[in-house]
């Protein structure tokens, strides 16, 4: 099969990036979704069996809303990659929380994940006023299979010419305290949920921050032993950096996607950028919740382009009219009273004695 | 909760009135004739070789529940009557399905009130009380049992049932009957397999037709479901671990066998990898082939921690068990009685109301 575009190609791959960035009208971005779609059929051996599962190929195909969604869970068993026998230029990987083995997410090249993950935040207003940068992550140096390292790599670049502070220990978030206290322009403060809370941990008194600071995490807490809930740590974020919650961010995202959802304050809606759809579905049909109803996030990304586009996640949603509500993840394995789960493959029996 | 004045006899009786089908008094009479060697050893000495013995009961059990099936609280419930104890029933958290919770509940309260007076149901842990307790029986994760272990007192007796899997052993599937057939489909559909005598793999000796298997099973994975009075519930949650492991197995090209109309009550699937990986539940079951001298390799990962293989088209002659037992499984059964031990049962191994009771001896009479 001829395809108009070949996304091994540096030039076919900038053009991608011009047409995505650029006007997406609704029958554009069928096109596009179509194009990359039939592409990643013939190319990605595991989505081509799980669409014809569903008895769907490019020929069949009526509407981008059809594309079968590849579930999150596949990246961990199988290798995703679009471009079989390339070197892919980064891999990155999650964080494996749930069976021990990380999923890996292979990009020939990061160029269209640089470019949407600047211009998404961009366009979410997330760089208003063209703030300071500080990063409470490890550097995309130290944690080069880190998609969230990268993607703050990136705007590192794009918005402070790489002068943006990453700290993610004791000796980080003593110079990063420091530099907080002298600023004088307006912040971006930006981490995971879990890296803020060792900070928070690590100031001895709130540390306000100059007018029109924002502060953007993501992430969650993925397995890690101490959870705050949401509320609470915005109200302790916005306390101690005197910041309105409204001026907290969420970015939703992950490594296996190239685009990323934004939200403000604790019960704002995600909205996702022009180029990426989100559909919150009843996994039992694939179908559409209706508003107001709760399902599951799906993911149509169209950066998505070295693996899949479609991606099925296991996190919960409530469909609105004007974007989604997230409400967390399934629980990783069903309430299990005296049977085994996979999680529990993962430790040795404990001896008899020990128990009984 | 009132205390005990009742005979073992009087309490069969009540128990088997309350619940027929699940405690028959013959093998209530069976199991504690069987595990105390007299059903009037609770109330009376009896004679036994030189001396005459009498079983004690403990004055307090406190349950601790495991959250996805009644059936097992239930059956410790009963055990703790037979003997007359009072027990403590901790009930599963709130959750989505809070059936386990309601079921508990609705069997305590179908006891009659000589009984029901022997029982208390709590939602939060007790400390207080578990710590008064002579015996603590949990259903739970290792990780549990241990924290479980640690809290108590050297001197209670501490039961724990930890996380356990089961299996169906088919070896020569072209001599399956339809009553076999039919038979492993119960064990699979029993429960929604959420219990550890639910199989969670079917392992196949090799050199058979899978597919031929495949379509067999599958046929009776339908009409065992379709005679399911009672279907499970399919919320959130269970809908989408059954599209995920569908949408798994479709992209890595697993065969896969599913309802005709595409209905979320069972799944069937060969997955050639022979090793054994947990089942999502929910009636998703992967057909896998192993000879019986591999299955020590293919199942180590569950090494001690088989409960049950049902067995099914299985040879006299075969050495079919010989690995299973090198495995430390504890129970084999006929395929379809996997999810209905007998009373008697020796779950993990313990002799059901022989751990409950401790005995007096008088040798004075001898």
């Amino acid at each position: 099969m001829n395809f108009p575009r070949d996304f091994s190609r540096p030039t076919e791959r900038r053009a991608w990036i011009a047409a995505l960035l650029g006007p997406l009208p609704g029958k554009r971005w069928e096109e596009l979704a179509l194009e990359l779609f039939a592409w990643q059929f013939a190319r990605v051996p595991e989505f081509r069996r799980l669409c014809e599962g569903h008895d769907v190929t490019p020929a069949r195909l009526r509407s981008w809303s059809e594309i079968p969604a590849m579930p999150q869970q596949l990246f961990k068993r199988a290798r995703l990659f679009a471009h079989r026998d390339a070197t892919p230029q980064s891999v990155y990987e999650t964080s494996g929380t749930t069976t021990g083995e990380p999923g890996r997410q292979y990009l020939l090249r990061t160029d269209i994940y640089e470019a949407v993950a600047v211009e998404g935040a961009r366009r979410a207003g997330f760089f208003e006023d063209a703030p300071d940068f500080h990063f409470i992550a490890t550097s995309p140096h130290e944690a080069p299979h880190s998609s969230l390292s990268a993607m703050f790599g990136f705007w590192n670049r794009a918005m402070t010419r790489g002068r943006g502070r990453f700290a993610m220990d004791e000796r980080g978030f003593a110079t990063l305290r420091h530099d907080l206290a002298r600023a004088r322009r307006p912040v971006a403060l930006c981490g995971t949920a879990f890296g803020f809370v060792h900070f928070l941990d690590a100031l001895p008194a709130p540390l306000p921050l100059p007018r029109g600071s924002r502060l953007l995490e993501t992430g969650g807490f993925k397995g890690r032993v101490r959870e705050i809930p949401k509320p609470e740590l915005y109200a302790q974020l916005a306390r101690t950096f005197c910041v309105p919650e409204s001026a907290i961010w969420n970015e939703y995202g992950m490594s296996e996607l190239s685009s990323q959802a934004y939200a403000h304050g604790t019960g704002g809606l995600h909205a996702t950028p022009p180029w990426a759809r989100v559909l919150v579905v009843d996994p039992a049909t694939g179908h559409e919740v209706s508003v107001g109803h709760e399902g599951l996030v799906r993911w149509i990304d169209l950066a998505n382009v070295d693996s899949v586009l479609s991606l099925q996640t296991l996190d919960r949603a409530e469909r609105t009219s004007r974007g989604f509500r997230l409400i967390g993840r399934l629980p990783r394995t069903e309430p299990r009273g005296c049977s085994l789960g996979a999680e529990d493959l993962l430790t040795p029996a404990l001896p008899v004695s020990s128990i009984a | 909760m009132k205390a005990l004045s009742s005979t073992t006899r009087e309490r069969i009786d009540l128990l088997a009135r309350a619940y027929p089908r699940l405690f028959p008094r013959a093998e209530l009479l069976r199991l504690v004739r069987g595990q105390l060697g007299h059903v009037d050893a609770l109330d009376r000495w009896i004679r036994r070789e030189s001396a005459h013995v009498r079983a004690r009961s403990p004055r307090l059990i406190y349950h601790i529940c495991a959250g996805n099936l009644a059936v097992s609280t239930m059956t410790s419930i009963a055990h703790g009557l037979l003997v007359g104890a009072q027990n403590v029933v901790k009930l599963p958290g709130p959750r989505e399905d809070d059936a386990t919770r309601r079921e508990i509940t609705a069997f305590v309260r179908g006891l009659p009130m000589q009984l029901r007076k022997l029982v208390r149901l709590q939602s939060g842990r007790d400390e207080k009380t578990m710590q008064r307790a002579d015996i603590v029986i949990a259903f739970g994760s290792d990780a549990t049992m241990a924290t479980l272990r640690a809290q108590l007192r050297p001197d209670q007796k501490f039961i724990a049932h930890g996380h356990a899997v089961s299996l169906l052993w088919i070896d020569r599937p072209e001599h399956l009957t339809a009553t076999e057939l039919r038979a492993c489909a119960t064990d699979v559909l029993t429960y929604d397999q959420l219990g550890c005598l639910s199989p969670q793999a079917i392992y196949l000796s090799p050199g058979h037709d899978v597919e031929a298997l495949g379509r067999k099973l599958a046929h009776a994975l339908e009409t065992q479901w379709h005679r399911l009075n009672a279907k499970p519930s399919r919320p959130l949650g269970v809908r989408a671990r059954i599209a995920e492991a569908r949408d798994v197995a479709w992209a890595l090209g697993h065969r896969m066998w599913l309802p005709p109309s595409g209905h979320l009550g069972w799944t069937l699937m060969h997955d050639p990898d022979p090793a054994f990986a947990a089942s999502p539940l929910h009636g998703i079951i992967s057909i896998r082939i192993s000879s019986a001298v591999e299955l020590e390799k293919n199942l180590n990962t569950v090494r001690g921690r088989i409960s049950t293989v049902g067995v099914a088209g299985v040879a006299s002659s075969s050495p079919w068990r010989e690995p299973f037992l090198k495995l430390g499984v504890s129970r084999f059964c006929r395929a379809g009685r996997m999810q209905f031990p007998p009373l008697s049962w020796h779950h993990d191994g313990r002799a059901p109301l022989g751990e409950l009771v401790t005995w007096m001896d008088d040798e004075t009479t001898s």
